[in-house]
C-alpha cells in the first residue's frame, strides 16, 4: 500500500495541482496497487515519515506565507524523511519554500526551510508559456511539456536541475535549467497538469516509492496512448 | 466642439460600416480601439449622457447573462438602452457600444446604459462613467495567466467601488462571501439578492470551491449548505461576517428541461411574492435572473413585467444556445473557467436520455493560454452516469489533453474520440447515437462552433417552442 500525502490542499489549490495527485493515484490504479491519499491541511498532525508520496503545490502570495509558517514548525521531520528518500514533487510555490529564501522586490530575504541549497530572487518580468524541457529518468532521455507562470527567478546554487529548457523560460531565463533534483525530491514551476501529461516522470515517481518500501519497481506497461498523444501533440507544436 | 472626438468617432463608425459590409467579425471591439487609440478620453463625453442612468454588471460568470436579461426587460418596458451584448465588455467595448447608439458629437438619445464590464477593465471604465448602479456577480478563479489570483481581482473592483464620488448604489450577491463582503467595505447602499436554502439546491462538490476564509479575519468559514463553489448559507465563526439577509430571494427552485422555474419572495421596499420562469436551465441561471430581477426593480420596473418579461429571454451565443437537429435537442454552452464548467456539466447530467457530447478547448490568449484549469474541473461526476453518454468527442488546438482529462477522470477510452476539425467532430456529434447533444467550448472555439451549427441545425429561439414533436 502506498501513502500520498496532498499537502495544503485547502490552501494551495492555486491551479489544476490536484491533476499531479490524480495522475499518481489514478497510474497505481490501473496497475492494481493499492494506494491511498492523505489531504493534510493547516495545523493538522503530520508524521512525514509514514508518507510514500508527498505533493506540494503552489498557492498565492498570502497563503503561502500561511504554509511557510505551519511548514517550518515541521522542518526536523520532514528534513529526516527526505534524506529516507521520501519521494517528492514540489511545484510553482511549493518549490520555491524548499530553498534557502526568495528575495523580495524590495530585498527583503524571506527564509525558506532551506532543505535544497536554492534560492529565488523576484524577477523584473513574468514568465508566462508553455515549456518542454529534457530531462533524464532512469538513464533514458525524457521531453516533459507544461506551462509556467512565476515570478520569481530561481537559482540552483550547483545544484541538479531537473531538466534543460528546450522551450520556455526555466528558473530564471538564463541558465536554461528547470527546476531541481535532490535525492528523491523533484522541483519544478511547470504547474497544473505536469504528471497527467508526463506519464514517464509519474511511473519514474511511483517506481522510486516502491524501491524505497523494498518491493520491485519494474512497473506493469499500460496503454499510454492518450498521454503520449497529449504529450507529442504539445512537443510538434512548440519544438517544430 | 471637439475635433479629437469627432474624428475618433468617424473612425469608429467607418470601421463599423466597413466591417459590416465585407461582413467579417461582429465589429464589437475593435471600432471602440480604434476611436479610444486616436482618443484615449473618448468616454468621459458620455458621462451623463443617459437621460436616467448607467447599470454595469461585473463579476466572473453570468455577466452577459445578467446584463442581457437586464437590457430586455429595460427594453420590454418601453425605455431607449445602450448595452454592449455579446460579452464585448472591456474598455474598447464598452466604447464600441456607446459610439454606436451616438452622434458624432457623442450625444445620446438613450435612457439607461445596460453594460458589462470586465473585472480588470471595471477600474479603468469607472474612471470615465459613473455608474449609479453596479451588480456584481461572483468572484471565480478564471484565466490566471490573465487577471492574476483571485485576491488581486477581488481587490480590483473593491479598488474602483471605493474610488466611485456620489451614490452609486450596489446590487450584491448574498450567497457568495466574495461579493457580499463589498458591502461591507464600501459601506455604500446595497441591495442583495440571494437563493433561499434548501436542502433540494446543496451541492456536494467541494472541488474549486474559492475562498473558504473569511475576508475579514482570516478564519474558515462555516456553511450551513453551499449551492455551488462558494456560493451558500456562510458564516464567520469569529468575526459574525455571515450571508446577509436577501432583499430579493428566490425559492422553490425547479431546474428541468423546459427551464427555470421558482418563487421570489421581496422583502423590505420591495415586499411581495412572483413566480419567475426563465427558458433556460442551471442553477447559476437562476443566480442571472434573480440579478437582473433584482436590478430591475431598483430601477422602477414594475416586479410582475420583470418577471413577465424574463420568459421571453433568448440566450447569447454560447450562453447554453438551444438548437434542434433530425429532432435532437442540441445545446450550446461556453465553458471559461472550473465553476462554469462544472454548472455545465451539471446540466448536462440532467438529461436522463444518452447524449453524445463534444469538448472543443482552444488556448489562444483570449480563452487562456494556459488550460491548467481543466484540472480543477470536476469531471468525476460524469463517470457515475457513464451509461448517460454515448460518447465524448474532443475538439479544440487542445483536444488531446481534453481526452487526457477525460481518462483520468476515469472516462474508459473507447468513449473518447480526438478530433481537431470542428466540423468532423460536431458532424461526429450530430450523428452518433445519443439522442441529445451537448456542445461545450471556451471563447475562441464558440464563434466558429457556433456558425457551422447554425448552418445545420435549426435555432430554438425560445424551449417553449420547442416541445418535441415526439411526445
Amino acid at each position: 500500500m502506498l501513502t500520498v500525502c496532498h499537502l495544503y490542499p485547502d490552501l494551495l489549490n492555486l491551479y489544476g495541482d490536484r491533476g499531479n495527485v490524480l495522475a499518481f493515484v489514478q497510474r497505481c490504479n490501473w496497475r492494481g496497487l493499492p494506494v491511498r491519499v492523505e489531504e493534510v491541511n493547516l495545523g493538522d498532525p503530520v508524521e512525514f515519515a509514514d508518507y510514500d508520496f508527498l505533493f506540494i503545490g503552489g498557492g498565492s502570495d498570502r497563503e503561502q506565507t500561511l504554509m511557510a509558517a505551519d511548514l517550518k514548525a515541521r522542518v526536523t521531520g520532514l528534513r529526516a524523511a527526505v534524506d529516507n528518500g521520501l519521494v517528492v514533487l514540489a511545484i510553482c510555490g511549493g518549490y520555491q519554500l524548499l530553498g534557502c529564501y526568495y528575495r523580495t522586490p524590495e530585498g527583503r530575504e524571506i527564509p525558506g526551510l532551506g532543505l535544497l541549497g536554492f534560492y529565488t530572487e523576484a524577477g523584473d518580468k513574468r514568465f508566462i508559456g508553455n515549456v518542454v524541457l529534457e530531462t533524464e529518468l532512469a538513464g533514458k532521455k525524457t521531453k516533459l511539456v507544461g506551462f509556467e507562470n512565476h515570478g520569481g527567478q530561481t537559482f540552483l546554487n550547483g545544484l541538479e536541475p531537473l531538466g534543460s529548457v528546450l522551450y520556455g523560460s526555466g528558473n530564471n531565463g538564463r541558465d536554461g535549467l528547470e527546476g531541481a533534483r535532490y535525492k528523491n525530491v523533484f522541483c519544478s514551476y511547470l504547474h497544473g497538469p505536469l504528471l497527467p501529461k508526463n506519464p514517464a516522470l509519474t511511473d519514474h515517481l511511483i517506481a522510486l516509492a516502491l524501491a524505497r518500501r523494498g518491493y520491485a519497481s519494474q512497473l506493469a506497461v499500460l496503454d499510454d496512448s492518450v498521454e503520449n498523444m497529449a504529450n507529442q501533440a504539445m512537443l510538434k507544436r512548440l519544438l517544430s | 466642439m471637439n475635433l479629437r472626438l469627432i474624428i475618433a468617432i468617424l473612425a469608429a463608425k467607418l470601421a463599423m460600416y466597413l466591417s459590416r459590409l465585407t461582413g467579417r467579425g461582429r465589429g464589437s471591439s475593435l471600432p471602440g480601439m480604434l476611436a479610444l487609440r486616436i482618443y484615449p478620453e473618448l468616454l468621459k463625453h458620455y458621462q451623463g449622457r443617459t437621460r436616467k442612468g448607467v447599470i454595469m454588471t461585473t463579476g466572473t460568470n453570468g455577466k452577459t447573462t445578467t446584463s442581457n436579461m437586464l437590457a430586455d426587460i429595460m427594453e420590454q418596458a418601453g425605455y431607449r438602452v445602450v448595452t454592449n451584448r455579446e460579452g464585448a465588455n472591456l474598455i474598447t467595448g464598452v466604447a464600441t457600444a456607446y459610439i454606436k447608439s451616438g452622434t458624432l458629437t457623442a450625444r445620446l438619445n438613450c435612457d439607461y446604459a445596460v453594460l458589462e464590464v470586465d473585472e480588470a477593465a471595471f477600474p479603468a471604465v469607472t474612471r470615465w462613467i459613473r455608474p449609479n448602479r453596479v451588480l456584481v456577480t461572483n468572484f471565480f478563479r478564471d484565466q490566471l495567466d490573465r487577471y492574476g489570483e483571485l485576491d488581486t481581482t477581488v481587490a480590483k473592483v473593491l479598488g474602483a467601488l471605493k474610488k466611485l464620488s456620489g451614490d452609486t448604489e450596489l446590487i450584491l450577491n448574498a450567497d457568495d462571501p466574495l461579493v457580499a463582503r463589498l458591502f461591507k467595505e464600501t459601506g455604500r447602499t446595497t441591495m442583495f439578492y440571494g437563493v433561499c436554502p434548501d436542502a433540494a439546491l446543496s451541492s456536494a462538490a467541494a472541488y474549486s470551491r474559492e475562498a473558504k476564509f473569511c475576508p475579514f479575519c482570516g478564519v474558515t468559514l462555516v456553511y450551513d449548505f453551499y449551492i455551488y463553489s462558494q456560493l451558500g448559507d456562510f458564516k464567520c465563526p469569529q468575526c459574525g461576517f455571515a450571508r446577509p439577509r436577501p432583499d430579493i430571494e428566490a425559492k422553490d427552485v425547479i431546474s428541468d428541461a423546459a427551464g427555470i422555474k421558482a418563487t421570489i419572495r421581496g422583502s423590505g421596499a420591495y415586499g411581495g411574492t412572483w413566480s419567475l420562469f426563465i427558458p433556460v436551465r442551471g442553477i447559476y441561471n437562476a443566480y442571472n435572473a434573480l440579478a437582473a430581477f433584482a436590478a430591475a426593480l431598483s430601477l422602477g420596473v414594475a416586479p410582475e413585467k420583470a418577471a413577465y418579461y424574463l420568459t421571453k429571454y433568448i440566450p447569447a451565443a454560447g450562453r447554453m444556445e438551444s438548437f434542434c437537429y433530425a429532432e435532437k435537442q442540441v445545446t450550446l454552452t461556453l465553458v471559461k473557467n472550473p465553476t462554469g464548467f462544472n454548472q455545465a456539466l451539471t446540466s448536462l447530467l440532467a438529461y436522463k436520455g444518452k447524449q453524445d457530447v463534444m469538448i472543443a478547448i482552444n488556448d489562444n490568449d483570449a480563452d487562456g493560454r494556459d488550460i491548467s484549469w481543466l484540472w480543477d474541473v470536476d469531471f468525476e461526476v460524469l463517470v457515475r452516469y457513464l451509461n448517460q453518454f454515448n460518447g465524448f468527442i474532443c475538439s479544440g488546438r487542445r483536444a488531446e489533453e481534453m481526452a487526457l482529462r477525460l481518462k483520468y477522470a476515469g472516462v474508459p477510452t473507447c468513449l473518447l474520440t480526438t478530433e481537431r476539425n470542428y466540423r468532423r467532430a460536431l458532424d461526429a456529434a450530430l450523428h452518433g447515437e445519443g439522442a441529445a447533444v451537448g456542445i461545450l467550448a471556451t471563447y475562441t472555439a464558440l464563434w466558429p462552433v457556433e456558425k457551422i451549427l447554425g448552418q445545420k441545425a435549426e435555432r430554438v429561439s425560445n424551449s417553449a417552442d420547442r416541445v418535441p414533436s415526439v411526445s
